[in-house]
């Protein structure tokens, strides 16, 4: 996931990385068991990738299940080889001596169902007809969403986890699962969350969705044969990513500049300054410079006019570029069955309302916002510290603040590391 | 006096305690340490509350004078307000909606009419200064210091019922009935319900 702070990070070798870690593959649902889903239409046979991390202690209670967020995997943390350019999306926080301490804890992270990074999705192999599923997938929701990983600890020999952690869509998941096991987990961490998508949240989703149905190669779902949607699903990152960021970051960093502007200093732009304006690296950072050059041969609409409206503004190109870069990585069905499954969410569905939904809680709650973050504000994690409060749930809750919205949970910070260490500790009482 | 002995004195063992302003949980630590209870704490100071979490502590960063009200009746075993409750918008709200909890409260503060403040005033014509009041007037967060005579008078029109009082002074406890404690204590501690 490409985040606006660049970080640094543990290298494979590194006493501090959990190293190299094969991705693994759990598989079930084989017909006539398929696994039976909310809807009520039934998925089989289903594969789920996932990773662990760490070893699982002999009385099995040092488990810690992360859920990923809507773009994630099952690779959360070191390297899958030794060419890997980055480590998995949370390798800041898992790890030696990290908060999700592998030496403690058995840590395990699994691509959800409807995802596209090994487990059963709409890209995947329909049994059924030897080609891609496509909308013959299954609508999914988080409920299903967790039985799957429920299926996946019972397969690992797990009865009780120590604790079920997310961020976002992740978060969701958490708090799904508390909920719908309330005797598995001993706590949860629920991190830039919601109880249920607000009115705004669903509306990035649904232009995200119409960027991608309307894109003319989408072809109802059915497109593994030929061109992709490809410009659909990158405007629909760019819109998920600038909800990520927040205002103040995005502003430090591009500011109101025209591209090909490298940056103000002294209030004059600097591109033309000796060792700066002849070196694409200097000018544009190492993987935009890459980008940019086969940008300008390949992709640039070159029309008669004032302007160049598409790649005129220097946040802009950089939100083309995340576009681009996110279309190698993911599928474009993948992208509107996961995100109706997060605004279909609502963990009080079936209850009078939040608080008789969490009524039966039994784990240990911490509740994380960000102080910048615009999309999962406070008052979304607080209507769940609120609930919780009600049922006399023992609960940590904070605003944290960070000036980096809500991606904040990616970004490594020492006091973020030590609340999340503290909490985990606390589990252990 | 050992740090927060009337405290750990009332609180029973194992018992679900809520510390209002409990900053970075020194009071949860201790009595969680003496007491095994079971603790909950509310406190807006974002980087205190850190340091709580950061010990294991449940902390809700929140805002004392708001955030009582979600916590339905029967919530907590004890309530401790100690040396908040002059810094708190509307101290006898929030002192009922803390006494309409249920179970006891734990209410300390530092007495006004101690007789070092009396005559401090007196003699300096200054705003009290001490250890209990180290703030400058114009940078003072408590808004709201009072007396021991006025916190019993409050008591007996709100019908709140005293169980018991502890008081210090020089930083030692007073035990004996015959101290005037309006005039010779500059803490005090109040267990009500």
């Amino acid at each position: 996931m490409e985040i606006i702070k660049e970080s640094k990070f543990d290298s494979f070798n590194s006493r501090k990385s959990v190293g190299i870690v094969e991705t693994k593959y759990f598989y079930f649902g084989e017909p006539p068991d398929e696994m039976l889903l909310e809807s009520g239409s039934k998925l089989g046979p289903v594969t789920i990738a996932y990773e662990t991390y760490g070893t699982l202690n002999n009385c099995r209670s040092n488990a810690i299940l992360i859920f990923h967020a809507l773009s994630g995997d099952a690779h959360a943390a070191g390297f899958n080889s030794e060419s890997d350019k980055k480590p998995g999306w949370w390798d800041g926080m898992v790890g030696p001596g990290k908060p999700f301490d592998t030496l403690k804890y058995y840590v395990i992270c699994a691509n959800i169902i409807g995802g596209c990074k090994g487990s059963t999705g709409p890209a995947s192999i329909n049994s059924a007809t030897g080609k891609p599923y496509g909308l013959d997938f299954p609508l999914i929701s988080i409920k299903d969403i967790i039985t799957a990983q429920k299926k996946l600890i019972e397969y690992l020999g797990i009865n009780t986890l120590l604790c079920v952690v997310g961020g976002s869509m992740g978060g969701m998941q958490a708090l799904q699962w508390i909920v719908s096991y309330p005797e598995i987990s001993k706590g949860a961490m629920l991190i830039a969350t919601a109880p249920s998508h607000s009115a705004q949240e669903i509306a990035f989703n649904s232009i995200s969705r119409y960027a991608i149905t309307t894109d003319p190669n989408w072809n109802c779902g059915d497109y593994y044969n030929g061109s992709r949607p490809e410009i659909g699903l990158s405007i629909a990152r760019m819109i998920g990513h600038v909800t990520y960021i927040s205002e103040g970051a995005i502003h430090k960093k591009f500011g109101r500049s025209i591209k090909d502007d490298p940056g103000i200093k002294d209030g004059r732009s600097i591109k033309d300054d000796p060792g700066i304006k002849d070196d694409p690296e200097k000018k544009f950072g190492r993987d935009i410079a890459a980008f940019r050059s086969k940008d300008d041969e390949n992709r640039n609409i070159k029309c008669p006019g004032p302007a160049d409206f598409t790649n005129e503004f220097e946040v802009g190109s950089y939100l083309k570029y995340q576009g681009e870069a996110f279309i190698k990585r993911f599928d474009a069905n993948s992208y509107l069955y996961i995100t109706k499954a997060i605004d279909d969410f609502d963990v009080s569905s079936g209850y009078s309302n939040l608080a008789d939904a969490l009524s039966k809680v039994k784990a240990k709650c911490f509740v994380i916002s960000f102080s910048t973050d615009w999309l999962y504000p406070a008052e979304q994690s607080l209507k769940i510290v609120k609930a919780l409060k009600i049922n006399g749930i023992e609960t940590t809750y904070t605003n944290f603040d960070s000036p980096f919205g809500h991606d904040a949970f990616l970004i490594e910070d020492e006091r973020l590391k030590k609340i999340f260490t503290g909490f985990l500790k606390s589990l252990e009482e | 006096m050992r740090k927060f002995e009337v405290l750990n004195e009332w609180v029973d063992i194992n018992s679900r305690v809520l510390v209002l302003g409990c900053g970075n949980g020194d009071i949860l630590k201790e009595l969680k340490k003496q007491k095994d209870i079971r603790a909950s704490g509310l406190d807006l100071d974002e980087n205190k509350v850190y340091e709580a979490i950061s010990e294991g502590l449940p902390v809700i960063q929140g805002d004392i004078n708001r955030d009582l009200q979600d916590w339905p009746k029967k919530s907590f075993d004890f309530i401790i307000a100690h040396d908040i409750v002059q810094i708190m918008t509307r101290p006898d709200e929030t002192i009922k909606q803390m006494v309409e909890l249920g179970g006891k409260v734990i209410i300390s503060f530092p007495n006004f009419a101690y007789f070092m403040i009396r005559f401090g005033m007196l003699f300096s014509g200054r705003m009290p200064k001490s250890k209990t009041l180290p703030y400058e007037w114009y940078n003072t967060p408590n808004i709201h210091l009072f007396t021991i005579k006025d916190f019993k008078e409050f008591c007996r029109d709100e019908k709140i019922t005293i169980h018991k009082e502890a008081y210090t002074g020089a930083g030692k406890r007073k035990t004996s009935k015959k101290i005037i404690p309006n005039f010779f204590a500059e803490f005090a501690y109040f267990l009500i319900s």
